[in-house]
């Protein structure tokens, strides 16, 4: 599984069996089990309440809103029943993007709001763009993880000052960065077994220009509002190109 | 940049006088303090406003020049680090393949 928004970060990567653990499919067992029955999914689990709340987000949100069309314009056009899987994941994980199958995995029984829907949502469609735009090497190379990460806790909303202040994490002056790098380092740890020193190093080697990289946003949206403005902005480019 | 005679702003004013607007909220300000540590500088969105404006109004080149100098400046800005992959010419060509009934590996 690839990059995953977690308490615990979300594990990312596919491999052989033994090499599971080495790629982070340990905290998503349904991953490669057999679909439950229709009456099974629909009673014993949270997954249609996690398809509604899906839905809620792909139609309202401007974050989301912003990324799909992102992605349609790069040729990768995302369809709701192929690119998104409700599951049950390991206690702490929200949810991963898993590349070998190009599926963003919900973690239904961790999600039971809507704004946290949102956000986890938000953050995958990141890691999905960054597969979709760029040759990202998630297995092997930490410092391409690294740079998904940071950008998907810089653009995602996972920082914000009441998100980090319900996790115990308190500061002002230049905070986002500090949750941001922390963050990325976290996701790494779960997903690959390197030591906090190579996570460390990956994360600060790749910061600057991956903190910096705003793309499709163009922006740090902080709010809605910010988001309307930078899907606008994200329509209007042609214009903004052609008049450079 | 586009030929002079069919060549308008990036943005339409009225988009440059609202991120002026939005950079001098409270809001913004509090934001940006909280990502950056240090307050928003706005007077280039300023400046920008007048210069589409004076371009509106007169169609001068200094205004035209200076807009696209402005915007220009702001797009260097945005590519100062080098990347770190490559950017791919198309889509992963399995991003559309159907995923295996069987799910096991």
């Amino acid at each position: 599984m690839d990059g995953a928004e977690a308490a615990a970060p979300a594990a990312e990567g596919k491999a052989g069996e033994e090499e599971e653990d080495d790629l982070g499919y340990r905290l998503f067992p349904d991953r490669n089990k057999k679909p439950q029955s229709f009456l099974v999914r629909s009673l014993f689990t949270f997954h249609n309440k996690c398809q509604l709340m899906l839905r809620m987000t792909l139609d309202t949100n401007p974050y989301a809103q912003l990324l799909l069309e992102a992605m349609k314009q790069s040729g990768c056009t995302v369809f709701n029943d192929r690119h998104f899987s409700c599951e049950n994941c390991d206690g702490c994980v929200s949810g991963g993007f898993d590349s070998a199958t190009s599926q963003i995995v919900l973690c239904q029984n961790n999600i039971r709001q809507q704004s946290h829907m949102n956000r986890v949502v938000t953050h995958e469609l990141i890691h999905a763009f960054d597969h979709c735009r760029a040759h990202v090497d998630w297995f092997k190379n930490v410092k391409h993880l690294a740079c998904s990460e940071i950008r998907a806790a810089n653009l995602s909303g996972d920082c914000t000052l009441m998100n980090e202040i319900a996790r115990f994490k308190f500061g002002l002056k230049g905070h986002h960065q500090t949750c941001v790098r922390d963050r990325a380092i976290r996701s790494i740890l779960a997903v690959r077994k390197v030591s906090k020193e190579t996570a460390e190093k990956a994360v600060d080697e790749v910061f600057d220009a991956c903190f910096n990289d705003l793309e499709p946003f163009g922006r740090i949206p902080h709010s809605k509002t910010d988001a309307k403005r930078a899907y606008r902005d994200f329509q209007n480019r042609d214009r903004y190109n052609a008049n450079l | 940049m586009a030929d002079g005679g069919s060549w308008r702003p990036p943005r339409s004013c009225e988009d440059y006088w609202w991120e002026w607007k939005h950079c001098r909220g409270l809001r913004h300000a509090f934001h940006h303090y909280y990502t950056h540590g240090e307050m928003p500088a706005c007077g280039r969105w300023r400046e920008d406003y007048e210069a589409c404006r004076a371009w509106e109004r007169d169609h001068a080149t200094a205004a035209q020049e200076a807009l696209c100098k402005s915007e220009r400046a702001r797009v260097m800005e945005k590519q100062k680090y080098a990347p770190v992959w490559k950017l791919r010419k198309s889509p992963p060509p399995d991003w559309y393949l159907p995923l295996n009934e069987d799910k096991s590996n």
